[in-house]
């Protein structure tokens, strides 16, 4: 039962987290550029996923505002991708983003037909939930030669190799706080019971003796057997 | 805005002080036991204080103490190296 409850915890902590990577960490769509424009946007119980407090030019504090958007379409020539190009601020998620602007000129200058497509490399991150009105974040582009381009995504592999091995540092260092700062009291204490208990043994030892020789001592009053 | 990359400084200031904490009371700990060991071994003759003692000594002056620091260090060169590349 415990162990099921336990297991449960975990499964649920480590699902929670590869989520959380999944929306934070970069990814490269391979896509052609249909279309970019502004639009007045109510931000609303969404706001988590949208740019929020002082960053950008202020304008981000406010629930009803202008934000950029662009269109875009994969290589299968139906399925559409919808970015918002936004800044980040400088807390979380840790892109310093802060040229949205240029990023939109960029896009638009990017823009092109079916008939000549010209295939966008763009790193975003985020993602898109209709159901939540939410997009993700358009964090750069560049030209490739087609779509079919390989893509090394080098930043993910530092960042996870970097994240487990700071795991497994933690880890480290909690065995050796544990080994060699909790352990030596644990087993001072336990010392400590041990004369405890020892002195108590030796006590009702000596008690036992104590009362073991009254009763000698009464039983040499008692009338003896008549012969 | 200018001041939020201020409170990214202090915020990331506090924070990277205790990793340097912890790192460096780790890395102390370590130390400490490897010459406990090494003494244990019997390997070494005299003092087994003054052993441990003389080689904490040696561990604070040296570099791999120093290497600590790369905990501020390396965090503020991937942040330059992300905005460099994020916005430029």
């Amino acid at each position: 039962m415990w162990t099921k409850i336990k297991w449960g915890i975990r499964i649920a902590l480590i699902v929670i987290a590869g989520l959380f990577l999944h929306y934070t960490l970069p990814q490269h769509d391979i896509v052609r550029i249909t279309n970019t424009y502004n639009k007045l946007t109510t931000v609303g119980s969404n706001w988590m996923f949208f740019s929020m407090g002082d960053v950008g030019t202020g304008a981000e504090a406010s629930t009803n505002r202008d934000i950029r958007f662009i269109d875009a379409v994969y290589a299968d020539g139906t399925s559409v991708q919808v970015y918002r190009n936004e800044d980040t601020g400088w807390i979380w998620p840790p892109y310093f983003k802060y040229d949205s602007s240029n990023l939109q000129a960029e896009a638009t200058n990017l823009r092109s037909s079916k008939d000549a497509p010209q295939w966008v490399a763009v790193t975003h991150y985020g993602w898109r939930l209709a159901i939540l009105s939410i997009y993700p974040n358009a964090v750069g582009m560049r030209e490739v030669t087609g779509p079919d381009v390989r893509i090394i995504p080098w930043v993910n592999i530092i960042i996870l190799t970097f994240l487990a091995f700071a795991i497994f540092m933690l880890r480290r260092m909690w065995l050796q706080f544990w080994e060699r700062t909790i352990d030596p009291v644990v087993a001072n204490a336990e010392e400590a019971w041990d004369a405890v208990d020892a002195q108590a043994d030796s006590a009702r030892a000596k008690a036992q003796g104590l009362l073991g020789r009254v009763g000698a001592w009464l039983a040499t009053w008692r009338p003896k057997t008549p012969k | 805005m200018i001041l939020g990359w201020v409170r990214l400084a202090v915020l990331g200031f506090v924070l990277l002080s205790v990793v340097y904490l912890l790192v460096s009371l780790y890395s102390k700990s370590v130390r400490r036991e490897k010459l406990e060991k090494r003494f244990d071994a019997g390997d070494v003759d005299g003092d087994r204080e003054a052993y441990i003692e003389t080689g904490m000594l040696e561990y604070r002056h040296g570099l791999r103490r120093r290497l600590i620091i790369l905990v501020y260090i390396i965090p503020v060169i991937t942040t330059v190296v992300t905005i460099y590349f994020v916005n430029y």
